[in-house]
């Protein structure tokens, strides 16, 4: 019952059985736990990774389903430099309380901002719209988000 | 949620209370019925398969009546668990005979069902809707056969 | 690799044949919505059968005659970018733009979609008002149906046993507008009531078909409806009545969402605001 990943540029053979998700085996076997299990339906956003360069559900993605597949995790992300920029204002502008959330919010964010590096609020909050959090109220994630992208355009990337 | 229905049978109300009453006929007639035993005169275990689109729901019930008056009224209780109650379904239900003018007879159903566990978190929208559909087969395969062998 | 259960054909005709001699085995396409119902034991397969390695199911793509073949396995997210899907088509890609969120978006493809027939999905209505086939593939070979004869009951399609849907089938886009409008608790969410609408400009002035969703087992469509909306678009008595008409027929259920009989008060009220809302797109053009 061993199936070949491929996640954060490594190769990594994972126990799974027909039921098991991309999100237990990157929480279980991999103790890469960036990754959360919010509701295990989809909706939270919790569980938000990239796979094959776009955030998906890896509650919704059945781990046998994944061989050949490019699994990126935020842990996955630490040296990118949009990422490092997310983090540093999501840092100093206070848009992290409990902090579960957050790792499937960067992973969204990064993708709007590779998509779209300076995108106007509407666009921001259509680009967060499958992330819930329950803590902040949204405002200050939306401004940490517009902020990394202005740095990015003050720094000429 | 509330399942309630009627329909008009063509045989006389005492003739449709002794059937409608009779187990081993209304297990030929409920939708999904796999099997229903008597485990003494007032209580039914059941079976009944319930699909809706690709979810498949295999009910273990016990029937209790708890009130009789032939040949108008029946009250009971319903209780039971599918999927190792993995679902938990209890009703109460009425069913009701009344004489028409033509000879007929017409039976009223109401049931006042609470489903909890992992068919409640599916939508009870639909399961309303189901029940509704199941209770429309019903009726069509009950009159099938009581006013089929009405006939000499 | 070897996952006990786990098969991931390389053509269609692979996946119908494991579909038909396997038991309980299901399909996988996105996994929105078949992953989720088995993390909440609501599905149990004994097998799956991944449509991922299927080159053929994926991608839009244009037929000779100008019509647009959507594979199966196409994205929400590419069927919502397809700036060939315009005109009368416009209202398929106006819906699934409306799905969930972004990364659903990237996951949920729009044959699952239609294989599990949620009457609340957004593709169903706005397939019917777009005049899409649906192409089923069986060990035995393909066949067509119509969207509205797909749709048959509450989560149940034309699709038999060992059958899966290997491709949407649309007519050529001609001009005119569309729109999917949804109304639903939070952006993203399963219609309460949706109204898709599709307008084809005639030489005479302008063709309307319109589906309702989430008010019934199945896509509401009205041939008569559609032919009030044709004589008279401009009339805004005829689109409350053609509103109204539409919710008469209407089957909505009691749910979380909304009770039936909200639905059945929002009804010609989402019409008349679809058709003024596709109105102005037309004559923007």
């Amino acid at each position: 019952m061993t199936v070949a990943l491929k996640i954060n540029g490594a190769a990594k053979a994972v126990e799974a059985g027909l039921s098991d998700t991309l999100l237990t085996v990157l929480r279980d076997q991999c103790l890469l736990t960036a990754a959360k299990r919010g509701c295990n339906q989809g909706v939270c956003g919790a569980c938000t990774v990239l796979v094959d360069g776009r955030p998906q559900r890896a509650c919704l993605t059945l781990a046998a389903n994944c061989e050949g597949a490019t699994i990126t995790t935020l842990e996955g992300l630490k040296r990118d430099p949009t990422m490092m920029r997310l983090q540093k204002t999501f840092a100093s502008l206070g848009a992290v309380q409990c902090g579960f959330c957050t790792p499937g919010i960067l992973i969204s964010a990064h993708w709007l901002l590779a998509r779209n590096p300076a995108p106007a609020i509407d666009e921001i909050r259509a680009g967060l719209s499958g992330n819930l959090c329950r803590c902040t109220g949204y405002r200050k994630i939306i401004d940490a988000v517009a902020a990394a992208g202005r740095t990015a355009a003050e720094a000429g990337a | 949620m509330r399942v309630e229905g009627s329909f008009v049978v063509s045989a006389p109300r005492e003739r449709v209370f002794a059937e409608i009453t009779n187990p081993a006929l209304m297990a030929s007639c409920i939708p999904g019925c796999e099997a229903i035993e008597v485990v003494d005169p007032k209580t039914y275990r059941a079976r009944i398969l319930i699909e809706v689109g690709p979810i498949k729901a295999r009910f273990n019930l016990v029937v209790e009546v708890t009130a009789e008056e032939p040949p108008a009224r029946v009250l009971s209780v319903t209780r039971g668990e599918e999927g190792t109650r993995a679902s938990v379904i209890s009703a109460n239900s009425e069913l009701r005979l009344e004489p028409t003018a033509e000879g007929a007879t017409t039976v009223h159903y109401l049931s006042e069902v609470s489903v909890t566990g992992r068919l409640g978190k599916f939508g009870l929208g639909v399961m309303k809707k189901k029940a509704e559909a199941l209770g429309a087969k019903f009726a069509e395969t009950f009159r099938g056969k009581i006013e089929v062998a009405a006939v000499p | 690799m070897s996952v006990p259960g786990f098969h991931r054909p390389a053509t269609v005709e692979e996946a119908a044949k494991l579909l038909a001699c396997t038991e309980g085995a299901r399909c996988l396409a996105g996994g929105a919505t078949l992953v989720a119902m088995m993390n909440a034991s609501l599905a149990e397969p004994k097998a799956i059968v991944s449509l991922a390695g299927i080159g053929e199911l994926s991608g839009i793509s244009v037929l000779a005659g100008g019509g647009l073949r959507i594979g199966a396995m196409t994205r929400h997210r590419e069927t919502a970018e397809d700036a060939r899907l315009t005109g009368t088509l416009a209202v398929l890609r106006d819906a699934a733009r409306q799905i969930a969120n972004p990364p659903v978006r990237n996951m949920g493809t729009i044959g699952g979609s239609i294989a599990f027939a949620d009457p609340a999905a957004d593709y169903p209505p706005a397939l019917v008002a777009a005049g899409a086939e649906i192409e089923i593939a069986s060990a035995s070979g393909r066949r067509r149906v119509a969207a509205e004869a797909f749709f048959v009951d509450w989560y149940t399609t034309a699709l038999g046993p060992g059958e899966l849907v290997s491709a949407v089938l649309l007519p050529p886009p001609r001009p005119g507008a569309g729109l999917h409008k949804k109304l639903a608790r939070v952006s993203g969410d399963f219609a309460i009531v949706s109204v898709a609408l599709s307008l084809a400009r005639q030489p005479s002035g302008v063709a309307a078909r319109i589906a309702i969703g989430g008010c019934g087992p199945k896509p509401l469509h009205i041939a008569e409806v559609d032919a009030m909306l044709t004589a008279r678009l401009g009339d805004a008595d005829t689109a409350r009545s053609a509103g109204e008409r539409l919710a008469a027929a209407s089957d909505p259920v009691d749910d979380v969402r909304a009770s039936a009989d909200y639905r059945r008060l929002v009804i010609p009220r989402l019409v008349a605001a679809a058709v003024a809302e596709a109105r102005t797109a037309l004559e923007a053009k």
